[in-house]
């Protein structure tokens, strides 16, 4: 059992009882409640434990001695409900003080309560006894306190506990759970209430808090989501840049055999005839390309999107003597012409399959390739840059196909830009994978194949 | 605090209240052992300590019960003299006087100086009858307790005082204080020592402790009052049987107490016989003699121009005891300045004498002695 009395019903009862000039007492109103705490541990499944807890409220001194009970200890009825009115259902013990005696429940005392517990109909009533002691020069006073139940033949002493009595200093300032029933208290709380609280009884304060941590939670969320889409379009790019790579590899392993081949070729024949039909796709592509034939080049149909690289990639295996290439072609950079117009030779022609990037290169080497100005030289292991490269393909393109959709030159460009953007965003990685390789040797030999293995 | 004389314990007693406690201090007498006063210690007041003195108004009060002392706290208010007090009855917590068993309490009338100690009488009856319920924990010494209850000559004047368990043996003790029902009251004043103190009834108290349930360990005890029978060591009573009861062990001791009561009356009046005498037989020849215990004698007589002294003592237990006679001469001194003397202890003597045969006996003997002790004198002591 354990009982607690606010500090100022505590305070109360001891200035009641000091100002007295004889011994005193007076009944505790107050409440009893059950506590009931389960514990679950390893050791054992639960364990309820259940704890009385006794709540002193307020306190009622009785005026005078033997205000309730006669010489005999015998208790009236009549002056015991005149003293305590409709206070009657709230006392759950009376309480007594006298000077310079001991701790210990006197006869009358023990006689009066057994008769209270009967008439008031509480089983554990409790009786606190105060105690005060001087000593004999009046220096040292002590009020000593007990609470007992003297129901119980055992443990009858109780523990009172008064919250915030003792050393504070190293504790915070607790608030009881004794309640203040003053009339006045609540009439004030009631009147100034509605500021701080709502109609639900919430602190106002808590739902203008919530409100904020709502929107910040809204916000987050909504950034996530962003964050989310960019991540993706991001990912999409870069594995488009990593085809695109593989084919630009691809193309130029392919341009060197063909140059090889044609370079063979050339030796056993003295004409060199363009070979549209009989040469891989990319040579026949190239050739076209390279001639500008008068017609435009078939365009596909528009599609919403571009074919991407990887698209093109694919469909370089199957254009052995398709339409299909001329689409392609003309989505591809353009390469600038490798020497004379005229005569464009197949090897230098293969070479510029790779994306024309070699050949580009060669010629650029001679030309100008500074032609990039801005963008800095990402260093091709072939000493192209895709850079350059793509921007003068860009701008062939655009002098040639002036008749093209603007969608898809739209689109093209948009490509190349992005390309170059991309190319432009991820220095790193593309240098990383160009930058392996030595610099080419800006001739248009063999060399750039060679040099194009990293 | 403590050892507080009764006048101190007045004096800082609230005025009020002083009536209540002199009768307790000075004439309370609870209980058996009514030798000791009531004694009040730990005088303290209930106003606040700024109120101007005396107003002390609860102490303790130590009552001697069945051997112990019972210390009672007695509480008044010194405001309101005319409530009637509270009590702690100390150690013994549980117990619980039923208010109607005292009437002193439920009429209580401060104005009656008498009416604390009237109280406190109570509440001692009350407290006898608690520890005889305790005596039945144990079967066998509430056989003893019953067994004396219908005896009436100890039945009405026991004390119990049923001990408190040995929380670690489980044992059971208990003490019974039994008045013994013997007269006193023929025994001569002639005991007295110290005449100015009152020496209270003569009482004899049987105190008997017993250290366990089953009464294999019992320790009596006998109390006299100081000056009956010259204090109880000269009396031995038998150890207690074992086996035996206390009904049949108590009659025993009280008749010996009785036999030696008699005894010691009879020796008083065979005393003032024997001197009675003496002085018969020697007439002028009587110095002096205890005129009040009969103890002593002082003869001067002579023997052909020999004057000398003749001293007799009687002992307590004459005519068990014969009585001493010492010859002293008045002439002779030995080296140390005394006068010298003879001490005769054994002469022909019969208790069955009566006075009158023990004066002639006597006078023959001196008459038979006194050559010798002449001799003596003249040859060991100097003039």
């Amino acid at each position: 059992m354990a009982a607690s009395i606010s500090g100022y019903t505590f305070s109360s009862v001891c200035y009641h009882s000091a100002n007295s000039n004889s011994d005193h007492e007076g009944f505790l109103l107050g409440e009893v409640r059950q506590e009931e705490t389960v514990s679950i541990s390893d050791t054992q499944i639960s364990s309820a434990e259940l704890l009385q807890v006794v709540e002193i409220h307020n306190h009622d001194p009785c005026a005078q001695l033997f205000s309730f009970y006669d010489y005999a200890g015998k208790v009236s009825e009549e002056n015991l409900s005149s003293i305590l009115k409709d206070r009657r259902k709230n006392v759950i013990g009376w309480y007594r003080f006298r000077r310079n005696t001991q701790q210990q429940m006197s006869f009358r005392e023990q006689i009066i309560h057994k008769q209270l517990t009967q008439l008031l109909g509480v089983p554990d009533l409790v009786f606190l006894l105060f105690s005060f002691i001087s000593t004999a020069n009046s220096s040292t006073h002590a009020l000593e306190y007990v609470l007992f139940r003297p129901n119980r033949r055992y443990n009858q002493r109780i523990t009172l506990s008064i919250p915030n009595l003792g050393n504070t200093s190293q504790q915070e300032y607790k608030v009881s759970s004794v309640p203040n029933t003053s009339l006045n208290y609540a009439k004030v709380i009631k009147e100034h209430g509605a500021e701080f609280f709502d109609k639900d009884g919430v602190m106002k304060d808590i739902r203008t808090i919530f409100q904020v941590y709502s929107a910040l939670q809204d916000k987050v969320q909504a950034v996530c989501g962003e964050v989310e889409q960019s991540e993706r379009v991001k990912e999409k790019i870069q594995e488009d840049v990593n085809k695109l790579k593989q084919q630009i590899a691809l193309r130029k392993r392919k341009t060197a055999e063909e140059e090889r081949r044609l370079r063979e070729a050339q030796n056993a024949d003295s004409h060199s005839t363009p070979e549209e039909n009989t040469e891989p796709s990319e040579a026949s592509l190239l050739s076209r390309i390279t001639f500008h034939a008068p017609s435009a080049p078939e365009r596909p149909s528009t599609s919403p999107n571009p074919p991407s690289y990887a698209d093109l990639s694919t469909q370089d295996d199957s254009l052995p003597s398709s339409s299909s290439p001329p689409t392609s072609a003309a989505l591809l950079p353009r390469p600038q012409a490798v020497g004379s117009p005229g005569h464009p030779t197949p090897g230098p022609l293969g070479m510029g399959l790779g994306l024309g990037l070699g050949l580009g290169l060669g010629l650029g080497a001679s030309s100008n390739p500074v032609t990039t100005p801005s963008t800095p030289y990402l260093g091709n292991g072939d000493g192209s840059s895709s850079d350059s490269l793509d921007r003068q393909a860009a701008g062939q393109e655009d002098d040639e196909d002036d008749e093209d959709d603007d969608d898809d030159e739209d689109e093209d460009s948009s490509e190349y830009e992005n390309l170059v953007s991309e190319t432009t965003h991820l220095p790193t990685v593309v240098a990383s994978v160009l930058a392996q390789g030595r610099p080419a040797a800006l001739s248009p030999d063999g060399d750039a194949r060679g040099s194009q293995t990293t | 605090m403590n050892n507080m004389s009764p006048e101190v314990a007045l004096h800082r007693i609230s005025p009020e209240l002083r009536p209540l406690l002199c009768s307790v201090v000075r004439n309370g007498r609870v209980g058996l052992d009514s030798t000791n006063c009531l004694r009040v210690t730990d005088l303290k007041t209930g106003c606040t300590s700024l109120t101007p003195g005396p107003c002390c108004d609860r102490f303790k009060l130590h009552i001697p019960y069945a051997g112990e002392t019972l210390k009672w706290d007695i509480i008044f208010n010194a405001r309101y003299p005319e409530l009637p007090p509270d009590f702690i009855f100390g150690e013994d917590a549980e117990f619980l006087p039923e208010p109607s068993e005292l009437p002193h309490l439920v009429q209580w009338d401060a104005g009656n100086p008498e009416c604390l100690l009237q109280l406190v009488k109570e509440l001692i009856q009350q407290y006898h009858h608690y520890q005889c319920q305790r005596l039945r924990e144990s079967s066998r010494l509430l056989f003893e307790y019953d067994s004396l209850l219908e005896d009436p000559n100890y039945g009405r004047n026991m004390e119990i005082y049923a001990g408190r368990k040995n929380s670690w043996t489980g044992e059971f003790s208990a003490r019974f204080l039994l008045k013994l029902p013997v007269d006193f009251s023929n025994i001569p004043v002639y005991l007295l020592k110290d005449t100015a103190l009152d020496p209270g009834e003569d009482v004899a108290l049987l105190s008997v402790s017993f250290e366990d349930a089953e009464a294999t360990q019992v320790f009596p005890k006998l109390y006299l009052s100081p000056y009956a029978l010259g204090g109880s060591s000269a009396l031995h009573i038998p150890a207690f049987p074992s086996g035996g009861c206390l009904i049949d062990y108590v009659p025993q001791v009280c008749q010996l107490l009785t036999n030696k009561v008699q005894y010691v009356i009879q020796g008083y009046h065979k005393r003032r016989e024997y001197i009675a005498a003496f002085l018969s037989h020697f007439g002028m020849g009587v110095v002096e003699y205890d005129a009040e215990g009969f103890t002593k004698l002082t003869l001067l007589l002579m023997w052909k121009d020999f004057c000398f002294l003749v001293h007799v003592d009687l002992p307590l237990y004459f005519p068990r005891d014969q009585p001493t006679l010492t010859f002293q001469s008045v002439y002779h001194f030995t080296n140390s300045g005394q006068l010298y003397s003879q001490v005769q202890k054994s002469y022909p003597y019969s208790p069955r004498w009566d006075g009158n045969e023990m004066a002639k006996r006597a006078k023959a003997y001196f008459k038979s002695f006194i050559p010798q002790f002449q001799e003596g004198a003249f040859a060991n002591g100097k003039l």
